[in-house]
């Protein structure tokens, strides 16, 4: 009897363990999002068209266009080595701008275009993305004394 | 001058905890008590000497002393006097200093609060609060110090970040503190109880009250910092599974299913070493949430810095305390074996264990979610992101499946129960909750999380009110007073069940905003001019005008609608595009109409160069409010549960044997009978 009871409950437990840890692994996989350099893109073959990716790196200076009256605009964005042409539908964050570290998300595609409904921009003045750092490359630093000077 | 006194003050802080770390250890080496009062005196002085450095970094912000380096990078001369002071939490450095500050002060209060009541905890409760206040005075003195001065002087400050220019900014840093340190309270408390052996119900009793006001104020920071990325972002969400929200969220999961697992403790002693590795586990979750947001290893909002060094010493200082707290309770808890177990599965103390259960899957999955693109990152593989469909699609069952419990957990009987009594309890709600499922999908509710997470709701709902009532009913009787007064003498009874109900309703209120903001929101994003018009719902939105505005330190474009609903005019709404001067930052200044305790949601993210259109995001979040609503009465449950009176229990041991079919409550088992016998 004893037995019965404690089996009913580490019965449950199991179910609810299993339940939730099968949803969890399920979904897990699925909603993995890589990031990659705008190098690592361009070799992309076709097996990896169309599927979700982030990528980070810098907004070309004079790359960015408006097209009128919808909610699209186009840009290119390089690591230093590589530049890939992105299309970008919806509200662009408020610090996004030429110049800067940028984070899209999107896929690409057989057009040679990065098709993005998602873009992070950092506020910190000097931020770059990681992958960048990583390739040796530095901002323009606006030290203390540099901003002195222009006071 | 002053900031140099506020940076010795707060080196003498860090000796003198040093000290409070010695002196409780060699006054249990020497069995001497005079050892502990230094300890105690110790921490008392830290925490003035802690103040004195708050002060004078206060000080400089108002006296605008740029050549404070920190004071320099968080404010400037043409903030208001309220974002000035709020400067000293906006950066990396100061969020440390009120770290320790509040953690200090905790400190005090509790030596000196259980100083003569707790005589044995005493020693390792200071022992304990030393070790952490020092680890983060180590922190901020050595590798982020915010007195640390600049040569030569800046004339003007480099200014707080606009996005933290905010009220809900201003309290939301130190709520969150208090809630992550005062968890080192109950920890503390877990710490003595192990070291010394006295392994009892005590400390859970007496750390009650101090897990419940840490909890809350977690939760209210949680909330706060929502409700600030909710208009302030202009994105129209509340949470979006970002790893420093997580960060936060983690020991708050934790803390709540301590605050429930605590009460089998304490009425059936059962769960010990599960309560003590709960609070180890919560006040660990505090400790590696700051290491995540601190160290800058998550690129985020809250991300100030990225030092090396910083992420090295906090990682290196929460192993440190992950191994001491643990290796503890392994070591300790050998001898911690339950005497009574679960007889089954369908009691209070199957239903506690199914509530905890569930918290911890909760838990584990956010876990999983926030640090395994860390992990993946460290180990040289591929950078990665886990996105919020996942945390969704694991946490809707989890809530679920925990509200559900919400509502069969307070009334089900300890021990066992029988199937007629079940039936009792739980028939009416049940059919309750079947008919309000039935009408809603009448009504149009069709969306199957809506129709699910409503339909618990309203049984939860149900099984609430009806024992609120049986209770009002039962004591205006008694006491021969209307129901509503009988509710009183109830809650008076037995204010911390009745208190924790309240909690509860807290929750079905928020669970019911959170439902309808989530899956029932509309959106428009378009281009409009001066004189264009959108309708979303039941709203006509027309551009009036598109002009320039300024304020003391931005200046930017207003967009003025006006607002129609069956074309009469019902408000007008005036969203902002900023430009912050001295940072040199855009923002998004949200307006906000608020309609049946929902929303009409509108921002211009962007203004074309020459001023001529602007692209408009209209958002209709219906039931919104719900979320803080329901929040703010989680809090007052949390506070009536603080601050309640617990009466003199002269009949406890016999209670026990007698079914719960004769309480006068609702099930409500021991504590109705304890009440009624105390009374004759």
């Amino acid at each position: 009897m004893r037995l019965g009871r404690k089996t009913g409950i580490v019965f449950s437990i199991s179910l609810i363990v299993f339940g939730l840890g099968y949803l969890a692994y399920g979904n897990f996989g699925k909603n993995l999002v890589y990031f990659v350099t705008p190098s690592e893109v361009v070799t992309f073959e076709s097996d990896r068209y169309g599927r979700k990716i982030r990528v980070a790196g810098m907004v070309v200076q004079a790359s960015l266009k408006v097209v009128p009256n919808t909610l699209k605009i186009t840009f290119d964005l390089t690591d230093g080595a590589e530049t890939i042409p992105v299309a970008f539908e919806g509200v662009p964050p408020d610090l996004f701008k030429e110049g800067t570290g940028a984070v899209v998300e999107g896929f690409w595609d057989a057009d040679g275009v990065f098709h993005s409904h998602m873009i992070m921009a950092k506020h910190e003045e000097d931020y770059m993305p990681i992958e960048m750092k990583n390739a040796g490359m530095t901002l323009p630093t606006k030290g203390i004394i540099k901003t002195l000077q222009v006071k | 001058m002053i900031v140099e006194i506020g940076h010795y003050a707060v080196v003498t802080a860090l000796l003198l905890s040093m000290l409070g770390v010695a002196a409780p250890i060699i006054g249990l080496k020497r069995k001497n008590a005079a050892w502990v009062q230094v300890g105690q005196r110790a921490l008392i002085l830290t925490f003035v000497l802690i103040t004195v450095g708050m002060v004078a970094m206060i000080y400089s912000y108002l006296t605008e002393d740029y050549s404070v380096k920190y004071v320099y990078a968080t404010s400037n001369s043409k903030l208001p006097i309220f974002y000035k002071i709020a400067g000293l939490w906006g950066g990396h450095e100061g969020s440390l200093l009120l770290w320790a500050w509040i953690l200090a002060f905790y400190s005090m209060a509790a030596a000196t609060l259980h100083w003569k009541t707790q005589p044995v905890v005493m020693p390792y409760l200071i022992l304990m609060e030393s070790i952490v206040l020092c680890g983060f005075l180590l922190l901020i003195l050595f590798l982020s110090n915010p007195f640390e001065r600049i040569f030569p002087a800046p004339l003007d400050g480099k200014d707080l970040n606009p996005l933290l220019q905010d009220p809900a900014m201003v309290v939301h840093p130190p709520l969150l503190y208090l809630g992550y340190v005062g968890l080192s309270i109950p920890f503390s408390f877990a710490m003595a109880a192990l070291f010394s052996g006295r392994l009892g119900e005590e400390w859970v009793k007496v750390t009650q009250r101090w897990t419940l006001f840490a909890w809350i104020c977690l939760t209210a920071g949680i909330l706060m910092g929502g409700y600030w990325a909710y208009y302030e972002l202009g994105w129209g969400g509340y949470w979006g599974w970002d790893p420093v929200e997580n960060a936060a969220f983690m020991p708050w999961l934790v803390a709540t299913a301590f605050l429930h697992s605590v009460m089998v403790q304490e009425t059936r002693k059962m769960f010990k070493v599960w309560n003590l590795f709960l609070i180890i586990l919560a006040f660990s979750l505090s400790l590696i949430g700051t290491f995540l947001v601190r160290s800058g290893i998550l690129s985020s909002v809250h991300s100030f810095a990225a030092d090396p060094g910083r992420g090295v010493f906090i990682l290196g200082f929460v192993a440190f305390m992950l191994l001491l707290s643990f290796g503890t309770l392994i070591l300790r808890s050998a001898k911690l074996k339950s005497s009574v177990t679960i007889e089954s599965v369908v009691s209070r103390e199957a239903i506690f264990l199914f509530n905890n259960l569930f918290f911890l899957v909760a838990l584990v999955t956010v876990f999983i979610g926030t640090l395994y693109p860390l992990l993946m990152e460290v180990l040289q593989f591929n950078k990665v992101s886990v996105g919020p469909p996942y945390y969704n699609a694991v946490f809707m069952p989890v809530a679920l499946g925990l509200i559900f419990l919400m509502g069969i957990g307070p009334y089900i009987p300890w021990r066992k129960t029988t199937a007629k009594n079940i039936k009792e309890l739980f028939g009416l709600p049940l059919m309750l909750a079947f008919g309000a499922g039935v009408l809603l999908f009448i009504f149009g509710i069709r969306e199957e999380y809506a129709l699910a997470s409503m339909t618990v709701v309203a049984f939860v709902a149900a099984a609430i009110f009806i024992d609120f009532r049986k209770i009002a009913l039962f004591w205006g009787k008694r006491d021969r007073v209307n129901p509503f007064l009988g509710f009183l003498s109830a809650y008076r009874r037995n204010p911390r069940r009745i208190a924790g109900l309240i909690t509860h309703v807290g929750v079905l209120v928020m669970i019911v905003g959170i439902t309808f903001s989530s899956l029932y929101q509309t959106e428009k994003i378009l281009i409009m001019k001066p004189g264009d018009e959108v309708s979303l719902k039941s709203f006509q939105l027309r551009m009036a005008t598109l002009h320039g505005a300024e304020g003391v330190n931005w200046e930017g474009k207003e967009a003025l609608f006006d607002i129609y609903q069956e074309d009469r005019i019902v408000t007008q709404m005036r969203p902002q595009k900023r430009f912050y001067t001295v940072s040199q930052t855009p923002t998004t200044e949200t307006a906000i109409y608020q309609t049946n305790m929902g929303h009409l949601f509108v921002t211009i993210p962007e203004v074309s160069p020459d001023g001529t259109w602007a692209r408009v995001r209209v958002l209709h979040n219906p039931l919104v409010l719900l979320v803080w609503y329901g929040g703010g009465i989680m809090g007052i449950g949390g506070f009536l549960n603080i601050f309640r009176r617990d009466r003199k229990r002269s009949v406890v041991s016999v209670a026990s044997g007698v079914t719960a079919k004769t309480a006068p409550s609702l099930a409500s088992g021991r504590d109705g009978i304890v009440a009624q016998r105390s009374e004759s």
